[in-house]
């Protein structure tokens, strides 16, 4: 018996609340029901609210920095004193010993050797971390996406060329490379034609992050461009007499965008681990910024007195990439519900 | 079920992994040995500039290669001001000087080995003081009063032809252009070691360097990681041959090993892991270190200035005032806390314990207002500088304290670190762009002031390459001085005063920022015996010294 469409359910697809008949199916986007699917996912939601918050606690540096701290992320107070139950308190005491963290609207985390406020580089430094994790993940999909579609459209040579290529940078452990491209490109800086950024650049270490994570990205949509390429909608497409740009932009992009939103999540919490490994060996974020990497760094020097100026930093990296790698999963889960079947089974 | 797995291994292996990141700094150490002999190990934050006795010029390298190369003359094997004395080393004794002090003649010990079996032979000597100019050597500055060196260097003779050298009978014969009140000094220091001829001439010999004179042979190298000093199974032949004031070695082995994390240095020498950090520890370690090991730990006395050196020919820095002001701003009780508490603050060139050292101060403060209203009448149209530091963590703390208070004087800074085995190559190669202004220090090579000007701040001694002035400074009356003083005696009356006099005129110029001098540290693991080993005040930790009780 062929069944209609009213009748068909998707497997995973939420059940229509009662009263709904079956052929309003027809009238819910794609979107729509994944909503439906990830609003069933509470811990997936739960972890993206705990992103959300982490952002907010990030943008808010600015107004608690100003109101509160009174003090930037790199300015130095190392022979100055603050008030502390009444008392002047040396931020930085004359044996080099700074101030620990304790119940007070300046210091709340204490200071580092230089007598920074650590809540203050604490927030500068979110920032920092995250915005390189976005933009590093925009990078990589940009670049991964094209590649793609080039080497998927095209197959043949261009294929195993791009494949190629890929496969060299591929071949290289992603820390190793991005250390070496970062101590390359720390002292004279990035120039590729019109395009040119300092060596002390924050886009060095997003450009460098972005770069090595391509081929980890461009692979996997590149094979779903080749299954893609052999369906009867491009064949369609290309007997209407679509040109190759449009067909890759109007008709194959579309139906891989789901896929891209979730490496894009997951790649920002990637993205973040690298930058922090990256800082922490003194290749990504150049001293005196702020990033929870150079935190790590900095703090590890003084893990034996001040275990506190490596901890808080290294919590706030695992909450960030644990609530984006879930939320990403729980993403994958809601747009693409048959890859969870296949990863399942 | 899927997500919560995923969630437990990330919660699991991101700490693990960043321990494991953490961890790499860790060191292994451990040997065995006892009573004379045994093996040690050595860690150290940045790892010798060259492993080569013609271009070493940083503490580290000398601290190693002092027992490695032995030159002509050396200084005596001892603490305090004794140790500052030079004794005949491979010479049979000290040099016979003509009245007019420019003829120096010497003999060679007879035969002396070198550690592969190579003869030691009188036109060595020669040979070293060539590869000084050829490799453009930090040190060759200090050989140029040799008859016939300038020639040399500008490829205008095949040979300096104020050095006769007879491989036969060993004599030596040295002709200086004028007399030089340092000479002596001078052929003690590793620059003027005898080196075979088999070494390359104008090459860097880190990775194969020569064989050795000394106490102790480079057994391996793997720069900048690691390297081995082993007993030189050849140094008998020098001892043999008269050579008393050499030390020689109570260890059979120091393996010496690069370690960024000095606080791990610090917990290794706790564990007895490892046996002597050539870094003082950490200043958040020091209070520690101090209180609860204080039977193998003590301060030591150490000749040296630390500064921040600004570039006189460019903008902004060759605007006096500028200059000025950054004197004004800097403050040395902030950066006495950086250290630790291990400095001493002050505002001028020569270190205490140096002759001609006299106390002054002529820029009263930390005083921003001074500085901010210079900096305003300076008006500088070019405020984007680039200050340079390692990647020592004092150091960077240090450069991360100055790019601030550049910052706040209104300039746009940007900070370069740079590993600390390659810090003073770059910053001393003329071909490094953006060298504005940036950490600098220096430890004193011999006992006299022209170590502390010459090197550093005569104008002929801005080199291409491997130089020291940083400042690039040249102030033709003041280099004059320098070469009008150095034909005197230290010991001559008013030739102290003198040199007081010059380092105030190089301050009042502000060629650099001086803010401390820095007292360094021994601290040794429970097996090395603590009483015997100590810090010699030219080359640091003296190698020979070492002992397993």
């Amino acid at each position: 018996m062929v069944a209609t469409v009213g009748e068909m359910e998707a497997p995973g697809e939420p059940p229509l609340p009662a009263g709904v008949p079956k052929s309003q199916i027809q009238g819910r986007s794609p979107w729509y029901l994944a909503w439906l699917r990830l609003r069933r996912n509470k811990v997936a939601l739960f972890c993206a609210g705990v992103f959300v918050l982490i952002v907010l606690f990030c943008l808010a540096a600015p107004l608690w920095a100003e109101h509160v701290a009174h003090t930037g992320p790199n300015e130095n107070h190392i022979t100055e004193k603050v008030l502390i139950d009444g008392q002047p308190t040396n931020v930085v005491g004359p044996d080099g010993t700074p101030i620990g963290p304790g119940l007070h609207g300046q210091y709340l985390l204490g200071a580092d050797q230089n007598g920074r406020d650590v809540m203050v580089r604490l927030m500068y430094g979110g920032r920092t971390s995250i915005y390189i994790g976005l933009a590093a993940a925009a990078v990589t999909t940009v670049l991964s996406v094209i590649v793609a579609l080039l080497a998927g459209y095209y197959r043949g040579w261009i294929d195993s060329v791009l494949s190629r290529i890929m496969d060299v940078i591929w071949a290289f452990p992603v820390l190793l490379l991005g250390i070496a491209l970062g101590t390359a490109l720390a002292v004279g800086g990035l120039k590729i034609g019109p395009l040119a950024i300092a060596g002390d650049s924050i886009w060095i270490p997003i450009m460098i992050i972005g770069f090595v994570y391509v081929p980890y990205m461009a692979r996997p949509i590149r094979g779903e461009i080749l299954a893609l390429r052999e369906k009867e909608f491009i064949e369609a497409a290309v007997a209407q007499g679509k040109g190759p740009l449009r067909i890759m932009f109007s008709e194959l992009l579309p139906n891989i965008i789901s896929t891209i939103i979730v490496f894009f999540t997951l790649n920002i919490a990637n993205n973040m681990l690298l930058e922090s490994a990256l800082s922490f060996l003194g290749a990504g974020v150049r001293p005196p910024n702020a990033s929870w990497g150079t935190m790590i760094a900095d703090g590890y020097e003084m893990i034996y007195t001040a275990p506190h100026l490596t901890i808080v930093p290294g919590l706030m990296i695992i909450a960030t990439v644990l609530s984006l790698n879930v939320f990403g999963d729980g993403l994958r889960d809601a747009l693409d519900p048959r890859a969870k079947i296949r990863l399942e089974h | 079920m899927n997500t919560l797995r995923k969630a437990l291994a990330i919660v699991c292996i991101t700490p693990l992994a960043a321990f494991g990141v953490a961890a790499c700094g860790g060191n292994k150490g451990g040997g065995g040995g006892g009573g004379g002999g045994g093996d040690i190990n050595v860690a150290l934050t940045s790892f010798p500039d060259y492993v080569d006795p013609q271009l070493s010029y940083t503490v580290e390298g000398w601290e190693v290669l002092w027992n490695v190369y032995t030159p002509l003359l050396t200084y005596k094997h001892a603490k305090g001001k004794e140790g500052t004395q030079v004794v005949p080393a491979l010479a049979e004794k000290m040099p016979d000087i003509s009245p007019d002090g420019k003829t120096y003649k010497l003999k060679l010990r007879p035969n002396m080995k070198y550690s592969d079996g190579t003869p030691i032979k009188a036109s060595d000597f020669t040979y070293g003081i060539q590869r000084l100019f050829k490799a453009d050597s930090g040190g060759s500055v200090f050989y140029k009063v040799i008859v016939g060196a300038a020639d040399y260097a500008d490829g205008k003779a095949n040979t300096i032809t104020g050095i006769k050298t007879d491989d036969n009978t060993g004599d030596i014969t040295i002709e200086l252009t004028e007399p030089n009140g340092t000479f002596e000094n001078v052929l003690g220091l590793m620059f003027a070691a005898p080196v075979p001829p088999t070494t390359p001439l104008d090459k860097d010999a880190t990775n194969t360097p020569p064989p050795s004179s000394g106490p102790f042979m480079i057994s391996k190298v793997e720069a900048p990681r690691t390297m081995t000093l082993e007993r030189n199974p050849n140094f008998k032949t020098v001892k043999d041959a008269g050579a008393t004031d050499v030390a020689d070695a109570n260890v059979d082995k120091i393996t010496i090993t690069e370690n960024k994390n000095n606080s791990a240095q610090v917990t290794d020498i706790e564990q007895n892991k490892v046996d002597f950090m050539v870094d003082p520890p950490a200043s958040d370690r020091l209070q520690e270190v101090k209180t609860r090991y204080g039977n193998r730990f003590r301060m030591e006395d150490s000749i040296n200035t630390y500064y921040f050196f600004m570039n006189t020919q460019k903008p902004p820095f060759n605007d006096l005032k500028v200059r000025q002001a950054i004197n004004y701003a800097v403050d040395p009780e902030a950066l006495n806390r950086i250290f630790g508490g291990r400095m001493h603050p002050t505002q001028q060139i020569l270190p205490p314990g140096m002759p001609g050292y006299s106390e002054y101060k002529l820029y009263p403060g930390p005083d921003m207002n001074k500085a901010k209203q210079l900096i305003a009448e300076a008006n500088p149209a070019d405020r984007d500088i680039t200050v340079w530091t390692d990647d020592e963590p004092d150091r960077k703390r240090i450069g991360e304290y100055y790019h601030d208070l550049l910052t706040q004087l209104g300039f746009n800074a940007t900070l370069k670190v740079i590993a600390g085995d390659v810090y003073w190559t770059t910053i001393g190669n003329q071909s490094t762009p953006d060298v504005d202004t940036g950490f600098a220090d220096w430890f004193q090579d011999f006992p006299h002031p022209d170590d502390f000007f010459r090197p550093l701040l005569n104008g002929k001694n801005i080199l291409p390459t491997n130089g020291n002035n940083y400042s690039r400074v040249d102030i033709p009356a003041n280099n004059a001085k320098q070469d009008e003083l150095l034909t005197k005696l230290i010991g001559d009356g008013g030739v102290e005063e003198q040199y007081a006099a010059l380092d105030k005129a190089y301050m009042e110029q502000a060629v650099w920022a001086p803010y401390g001098n820095e007292q360094y540290t021994t601290f040794l693991s429970e097996r090395m015996d603590f009483d015997t080993s100590y810090h010699h005040l030219l080359f640091n930790q003296d190698y020979t010294s070492f002992k397993i009780k």
